[in-house]
């Protein structure tokens, strides 16, 4: 016969057609998984009896192939597809194969992009206890729950575009009129639509037609970019999945931290580095306390940020100070700019200097130039680390000019250059007295979150290089 | 610039009346076929367009341009040190209302050592000292000085800070033409510069003064006082102004040797006995009969002239004569320190003395007795009133927490009572503090 004796006794417990079917979310993704589990789509399968793993390559509609990958011991599953669904058809359709017995084994092991997956998810089982699984109790239930979810949230989404373009029917001139119930009740219905992320976005906008001139800039720059992130939510298929993350946590799909860390996800390999903490903003929301931490690897000079949430009343995380290094692993969320992350494992505290100096601050056009080439990636960033050498300067507002422009140098083409130029601080951050003191008129390493509204000053370090939060 | 003003316009209005604009962004293709039919969703595709274009396009404001920021002229170096990252660290946490009330002692020691404030706690030093009576310019005057340099830098980008430079040029012109404020800021400096000069000042100015009088002695409070101050003090008690008389009284009975403390030191010889008797060694306490007009000029109050509620007349003035009496007086005639004093069982009076001496001890700035009457109360001695745990109280801020290290480190927290507690955190806090500024 075509399958030998030896080859299917070769992967222990080959699960049966009825157990693989178990795991779809729901009937339909039954139905195209089976039509999808022909050897035709299929190209680069393998399996290996040592990892219990499977894993193959599928043409769908987009040009690259779909990667799906099983972990047999989890089971966990991994695709690259932008399905929802939780294992998706790829991952069903795959497993029927080897369930068939048409998977070959591949005494090579997996290629590099299933592998280095795979790895990761044998360290961190071989680390948490079995009692934190990362996958969840009943699958099935998980992915019932999970598509109710995306119904919902697609259906809120298109209430939200419907009413963002009523805005923009009757003109936004009323605005400055209606009071805070007008933001109020969509964000309550983005709240019930389990948008919670763009729920927050539209309480900020009951504030906005007051905050002084521009404001009717600003409301047409956070309506169309909440038109934006509607949009792309709705077309989500036809983004690269890295920028689908970013839409999808910017709307409210928060990814489990313990899944982040078991590097369940196309996020890649953790970051070991001496993280130097830049900064720290601690941010009162509705009944949640959130702290962000701005890192920098020293080796790396990647740029990370921590973001941690406490209920009012009691303490954030204060495991990192502003003004030290930590030795640390950090793992990334997948999005299309690659910002936030989490500690994984921090190393012995005893090796790292506790303090390793301040931080090199770039030019002011170096910051523009970052965050303009991530804001190409990710359209709603509007939080960007900056480490900026600079001067502060009062008049005709709070802003920070370039430490070693000089006054008067001439533009040259067009205004390009920028030294000598200058930036406004942010009009929140108020006078910002401490950075003048601090500064004394004299050139300072600046570090802070640059936002289209100015520079939000966070801290500076003193002529004798400690930091200090401002 | 323009095509996102004249798309703001059109959103204003809304696309029911307004046609959309175009938006072109350069260096990018031009997509001019429309996404939706609806002209709404129209407009807001190219508001967020134009959006993130505008965004990622911030230039730098270049030099030259109606925007441009001028970077502020640099201060002075400043040759003094600033003071150790620890005491910095609980300054800042002074600022933010631990012990608020110690800042004054902060800014003393850092002035004597000459070292400065951190620059980045300057502002909410000048913004505390600022909202301070303006008739009481010590936190003022000591802002300015630990600040130094950076100080006298940011009180000319900030209007409400001007009292640090004000405080730095009060030349002549501040006493001739200045307000009161200005005025006692001058003499004051004037006495810590030269003494005698500013004796001479007072003396001549006193005439014409009027009310201001009681500026000029309220201004001497914060400095030593010698001797050749008596005779303007001792004039000073026959005024007729009962606020004049009062600070000469407060005055002379601080200063060693003077008259009036020779006075009150006859009043209170025959109040105090030691006397051994079979059942141990007492003391016997006899208060004065009543006051006379002597007394009065003295500063010594009757019963109405406030004080601790509990006491009655009598006892009364034996605290007021207790409190203006020089402590060597009992150490002379007990021939005893004061820590054997304050040993003897003194039973119900020991409230009234231990106030009575613990003013005493303050106003004379003796800390042998300032010690002893800690020691007293942390024993769980005297201090079971409510006057007696404000007299703590004081006594916990003015004490050299280095002399009352001992207690302040072997305490048992647990059955101790509040005043008694208090007293050990403030001390324990002074301690760690002027620790830390000597680094």
């Amino acid at each position: 016969m075509s399958v030998p004796e030896a080859k299917v006794s070769s992967v222990a417990e080959r699960w049966d057609r009825e157990r693989v079917l178990a795991l779809a979310p729901d009937a339909p993704s039954q139905l195209t998984a089976q039509s999808l589990a022909s050897g035709r789509a299929w190209t680069a399968t393998g399996a290996t009896a040592e990892a219990d793993a499977v894993w193959g390559e599928c043409r769908g509609s987009a040009s690259a192939p779909y990667r799906a990958a099983v972990d047999l011991t989890g089971p966990a599953f991994r695709c690259s597809c932008p399905s929802r669904k939780f294992p998706c058809k790829h991952v069903l359709a795959l497993l029927l194969l080897w369930s068939d017995g048409s998977v070959p084994d591949d005494a090579a092991g997996p290629p590099d992009w299933a592998g280095s997956w795979l790895m990761a998810r044998a360290a961190t089982a071989g680390r948490a206890p079995s009692g934190e699984q990362a996958e969840p109790k009943d699958p099935r239930a998980a992915a019932r729950r999970a598509e109710q979810r995306e119904t919902r949230v697609s259906s809120g989404l298109a209430e939200l575009d419907r009413w963002l373009c009523d805005q923009a029917r009757q003109g936004l001139a009323a605005s400055q009129q209606a009071g805070y119930a007008h933001w109020d009740d969509i964000a309550a219905r983005m709240v019930d639509a389990q948008a919670s992320g763009v729920a927050e976005r539209l309480r900020a906008l009951a504030s906005v037609p007051h905050s002084g001139p521009g404001w009717d800039g600003r409301l047409l720059e956070e309506y169309a970019l909440l038109h934006l992130l509607a949009v792309a939510y709705r077309r989500q298929g036809e983004l690269p999945p890295p920028l689908r993350e970013t839409v999808r946590s910017r709307i409210g799909f928060s990814l489990r931290q313990a899944d982040v860390l078991a590097g369940t996800l196309a996020n890649g390999q953790p970051v070991r580095d001496h993280w130097q903490v830049l900064a720290r903003r601690d941010l009162d929301q509705d009944r949640v306390r959130a702290r962000r931490t701005w890192l920098r690897g020293r080796k790396t000079g990647r740029d990370a940020l921590l973001l941690s949430f406490a209920a009012a009343g009691q303490a954030l995380d204060d495991s990192l100070t502003v003004g030290t290094d930590a030795d640390a692993d950090l793992v990334f969320y997948p999005g299309a700019v690659a910002l936030r992350a989490a500690v994984l494992t921090r190393h012995g505290d005893g090796d790292v200097p506790p303090d390793g100096g301040p931080p090199e601050g770039s030019t002011i056009t170096a910051l523009l130039a970052g965050y303009a080439a991530a804001l190409a990636a990710d359209p709603w960033l509007d939080t960007w680390p900056a480490v900026v050498e600079i001067i502060p300067a009062r008049a005709p507002a709070p802003a920070v000019c370039d430490a070693d422009g000089g006054v008067g140098g001439h533009t040259g083409d067009g205004g390009h250059t920028g030294d000598g130029g200058s930036l406004p601080l942010h009009p929140g951050a108020g006078d910002c007295w401490p950075l003048f003191a601090l500064s004394g008129g004299r050139p300072v390493t600046l570090a802070g979150e640059w936002t289209p509204r100015g520079l939000w000053p966070l801290t500076a370090w003193d002529e004798t290089g400690r930091a200090v939060p401002l | 610039m323009s095509a996102w003003q004249d798309l703001v316009t059109a959103s204003l209005i809304g696309t029911e009346r307004a046609e959309v604009p175009a938006a072109t962004v350069p260096g990018l293709p031009d997509r001019t076929e429309a996404v939706s039919d609806d002209p709404a969703a129209l407009l807001l595709d190219r508001a967020a367009l134009l959006t993130v274009a505008r965004r990622g396009g911030t230039l730098i404001r270049p030099a030259g341009s109606g925007f441009q920021a001028e970077p502020l002229p640099a201060a002075e170096p400043d040759q003094a040190p600033p003071v150790s990252p620890a005491a910095g660290r609980r300054l800042g946490r002074m600022l933010g209302g631990e012990h608020p009330d110690l800042l004054a002692e902060w800014l003393t020691a850092a002035v004597a050592r000459d070292r400065r404030v951190p620059a980045h706690l300057l502002p909410a030093l000048l913004d505390r000292a600022r909202r301070v009576s303006p008739s009481d310019p010590e936190l003022r005057r000591l802002s300015a000085e630990a600040g130094g340099s950076r100080a006298r830098w940011l009180a000319r980008l900030n209007p409400d800070w001007r009292f640090v430079t004000a405080l730095a040029e009060a030349g002549e012109d501040a006493w001739r033409l200045g307000g009161k404020g200005q005025r006692r800021a001058y003499l004051a400096a004037l006495r810590t510069r030269d003494p005698a000069a500013a004796r001479e000042l007072i003396t001549q100015s006193w005439e014409a003064a009027g009310p201001e009088r009681v500026m000029f002695l309220s201004a001497l409070a914060g400095a030593e006082l010698s001797l050749a101050d008596e005779p303007l003090l001792e004039a000073a008690l026959d005024e007729r102004d009962a606020e004049v008389r009062g600070w000469a009284a407060h005055l002379l009975a601080r200063l060693p040797g003077s008259a009036l403390g020779q006075r009150m030191a006859r009043r209170a010889a025959g109040c105090l006995l030691i006397e051994r008797s079979m059942r141990g060694t007492p003391m016997i306490v006899i208060p004065p009969d009543g006051c006379d007009a002597a007394m009065r000029r003295d500063g010594v109050t009757s019963r109405h002239g406030g004080g601790p509620a509990e006491m009655d007349g009598r006892t009364h003035l034996l605290h007021e004569i207790l409190a203006r009496t020089p402590l060597r007086t009992w150490t002379d005639q007990f021939g005893r320190t004061a820590e054997q004093i304050l040993a003897v069982s003194s039973g119900a009076w020991a409230p009234v003395l231990f106030t009575g001496w613990s003013r005493a001890a303050m106003a004379q700035r003796d800390q042998e007795w300032m010690t002893a009457l800690i020691d007293w109360a942390l024993a769980g001695g005297p201090t079971g009133t409510l006057f007696g745990a404000e007299t703590l109280r004081q006594l916990a801020r003015r004490a050299d927490p280095a002399r009352c290290a001992r207690e302040t480190t072997a305490s048992r927290a647990a059955e101790i009572p509040p005043p008694v507690r208090d007293a050990i955190s403030v001390l324990r806090f002074r301690y760690d503090m002027l620790k830390e500024l000597e680094l």
